[in-house]
């Protein structure tokens, strides 16, 4: 016997599928406090000390650890871009806006969120501000915030 | 094997740092990565603006369910810095100071901060989902294997090769459970007998539950720097004398189970490059890989610390007790300090460390100590990685 | 110089950091994440393994010699791992071998406990014309059936000798479970 020339035809495929039926992340200890804060209505940050970080990490880039603080805002979208498709590719119903933004109070990072405004008048620099599920709802997620909205 | 192992510059590991090893940590692997790379830096006097390059390492993504976790858990130190992610499955704990050590010998880097770090327990239902790929898709798993099949068909074939008994091998999970009784971050530490180990759950024969490391979130680090380097941070370095690893071919299933061809390579290698002629005489103190009990032997035996098949008799003559004429896995091992992949691995070469110091408190073996050794191993029946440290 | 962790006047090293949570304790964490992954793979069996699972579907076991050292691959692989070079040549093997290892599975893959434990193990096949260096060998990972738990306990399987039991053709799809098990030739 000798190699045959190959057709793709005589190649056999096999289905397989990710095994793991689900992830469970925990936030981690700083991470802790800034779900604790979300589910009272309040963002934390962290400051270092080349100066405030959104969302908190329980060290700085420096590796030093830093201090927990609340950030009040204003903020403003910083970058933002516009969504046509889900993750599976298909079509919305409506495009959704989804923007870094920034507290004026912090010097480093934002938090990326979905900012409910139509897509034509979205433009750097706009001020917003969170809305925030009802208490009873929030989980301490970042999905506490339902939505940021035109200040 | 035609390395060149004449380099020139020395390098030492000057600081280790551990956290605890338990189930689940709150911890993110971020966070687990940057407190043990904080205790490194702390035992060694030094802070992260001293580190001039980062390596680190951790097992499959799929663990974590992150993915570039390598880059992830670098921002505990890795940030602006030359940073690499090493990986060669279970054998990463060993490659990663292994990889510090080529930063540092080349003259590339003066210090070398590394750093492993595993959590298992974001995979649900259980982390087996994620062994679950190490099997080969279309050949393997269409048989429904589970991964402790692999290890208890290579048990099976070291015991008929060497004649041996389980009640013999279950000696290396009594003595490192009770080894880890004295180690600060252990997960299983435990004072059994050989016959808990008979007797709890039989699960792959001849392998029960005892007889296997547990999972485990965690993280190591150590610190390396070059020699000049070394002596102005501490007046007692511990010297990286060699370095070994190879690997072997995917197909266990088409070779001789019986004896680890690839850490016997890996070992001869390190041996050369450190001038041990002889290692059964000249290892002091050994960290072989255990995640399960009789992997130690087979490892033993690999490393040429013992002669094939010669390793469960010293044992039953309490060769390997930290009391023993060559203490192994005096910290506890996986199968007693916890087996968080990458981390593991890691916690070895620290424990050596802290032995060549005399500083391992409590478990500190008796006799006195020069060399020392920590091996992994990794990959499906694929990988050895080892390291020799001097005082 | 090292002071409180590590230092010489502390020996050991004390107070690693890290929470352990309780299970109960971790799903009832504010701000725990849940998220289940939903990738699909299909994977390609390649030139020579496609092959090899086109002959099991015939009945055949298959591998490929390499034409520089002789050594017969069993699963087939299309170039020699030793000598880099591509196996040229196509041999069928009679499909008989002794047992290298067994082991007997109360588990299945994700740790449920199984109601009937199965035998698995590795089987050296038999590969005429094949010089062997003593360490590698043309083999199988296959169920092992006709043995029992006490046969492979005892140390009576390794080294047994074995063929393959074949299903039924119209079941055959090219695939690994296309050979039953291997069980003991019998006499």
């Amino acid at each position: 016997m000798a190699w045959k020339r190959w057709r793709i035809e005589d190649v056999i495929h096999y289905p397989g599928s990710q095994e793991v039926e689900e992830y469970v992340y925990t936030p981690g200890l700083h991470g802790l406090e800034a779900a604790k804060a979300f589910k009272e209505g309040r963002i934390l940050g962290m400051k270092c000390g080349d100066g405030v970080y959104v969302p908190p990490k329980t060290y700085c880039p420096d590796g030093r650890e830093g201090e927990l603080v609340e950030v009040k805002g204003p903020w403003r979208v910083v970058t933002y871009t516009i969504v046509y498709e889900d993750f599976y590719g298909n079509k919305l119903e409506e495009p959704q806006v989804l923007a870094l933004i920034k507290p004026d109070d912090a010097d480093h990072g934002g938090l990326i969120h979905i900012v409910k405004v139509d897509p034509e008048r979205i433009h750097l620099g706009m001020e917003v501000k969170p809305h925030w599920k009802p208490p009873e709802k929030r989980e301490g997620k970042i999905t506490d915030i339902e939505y940021f909205e035109p200040a | 094997m035609k390395t060149n192992i004449f380099v020139k510059d020395r390098v030492a590991v000057v600081g280790a740092g551990l956290t605890l090893f338990r189930r689940r940590h709150l911890e993110t692997p971020r966070e687990l990565a940057w407190e043990a790379a904080r205790q490194a830096l702390e035992s060694a006097g030094l802070t992260f603006d001293d580190i001039d390059c980062v390596v680190t390492g951790t097992a499959p993504d799929a663990f974590d369910g992150v993915h570039f976790n390598g880059e992830y858990i670098a921002d505990s130190g890795g940030f602006g810095k030359p940073t690499v992610r090493v990986y060669v499955g279970g054998g990463t704990g060993v490659f990663v100071p292994v990889a510090a050590w080529w930063h540092a010998a080349s003259g590339l880097c003066n210090t070398v901060l590394a750093v492993a770090e595993e959590k298992m327990s974001p995979a649900h239902p259980h982390p087996q989902g994620v062994f679950a790929y190490i099997w080969d898709p279309i050949l393997e798993r269409p048989l429904g294997p589970n991964l402790i099949w692999i290890f208890a068909m290579e048990m099976r074939r070291y015991m008929y090769k060497c004649n041996t008994t389980k009640e013999t091998i279950a000696l290396v999970s009594v003595k490192n459970k009770r080894n880890a009784l004295d180690h600060p971050a252990a997960q299983a530490a435990a004072n059994i007998t050989v016959e808990d180990v008979l007797n709890s759950e039989l699960l792959v024969w001849p392998v029960n539950r005892l007889d296997i490391s547990p999972v485990s979130d965690g993280a190591a680090a150590v610190i390396l720097a070059r020699e000049n380097e070394a002596r102005r941070i501490t007046d007692s370095p511990v010297w990286v004398e060699g370095i070994g690893f190879t690997l072997d071919n995917t197909h266990w299933y088409n070779r001789e189970l019986a004896f680890p061809r690839y850490v016997n390579y890996a070992a001869r290698m390190a041996y050369k490059m450190a001038g041990i002629e002889r290692p059964w005489r000249e290892i002091d103190v050994a960290e072989p890989y255990d995640p399960f009990d009789y992997k130690e032997l087979h490892h033993i035996e690999g490393l040429m610390l013992a002669r094939p098949c010669e390793a469960p008799k010293l044992l039953e003559e309490g060769w390997f007790d930290r009391s023993g004429e060559l203490p192994t896995s005096p910290s506890g091992g996986l199968l007693g300090v916890g087996n968080p992949i990458a981390a593991a691995g890691l916690m070895k070469v620290a424990e050596i460390f802290w032995q060549l110091r005399y500083e391992a408190g409590p478990r500190q073996v008796k006799k006195p100590v020069h060399y020392g050794l920590a091996q992994a191993w990794g990959d499906l029946m694929q990988v050895g990685t080892v390291i020799v440290l001097s005082n | 110089m090292s002071k409180g962790l590590s230092g010489r006047r502390q020996p050991g090293w004390v107070n690693p950091p890290g929470h352990y949570l309780k299970r109960d304790e971790m799903y009832a964490l504010p701000g725990l994440v849940r998220y289940k992954p939903r990738a699909r793979y299909l994977f390609s069996a390649g030139q020579a393994q496609s092959r090899f699972l086109q002959g099991l579907k015939e009945g055949r076991i298959l591998g490929t010699r390499c034409p520089r050292c002789g050594r017969v691959y069993v699963p087939p692989r299309m170039y020699c791992e030793y000598c880099h070079t591509r196996t040229m040549e196509w041999v069928e093997l009679p499909g008989t071998g002794v047992v290298h290892t067994a082991v007997v599975s109360y588990i299945a893959a994700f740790r449920e406990r199984l109601k009937e434990p199965v035998i698995v193990g590795v089987i050296k096949l038999d590969a005429p014309g094949y010089v062997e260096g003593g360490y590698e060998f043309a083999g199988l990972f296959h169920r092992l059936c006709g043995v029992t738990p006490e046969d492979v306990m005892s140390g009576r399987v390794i080294g047994m000798r074995v063929k393959p039991r074949w299903k039924p053709p119209e079941e055959r799809r090219g695939d690994v479970n296309d050979i039953e098990c291997f069980e003991p030739v019998e006499g």
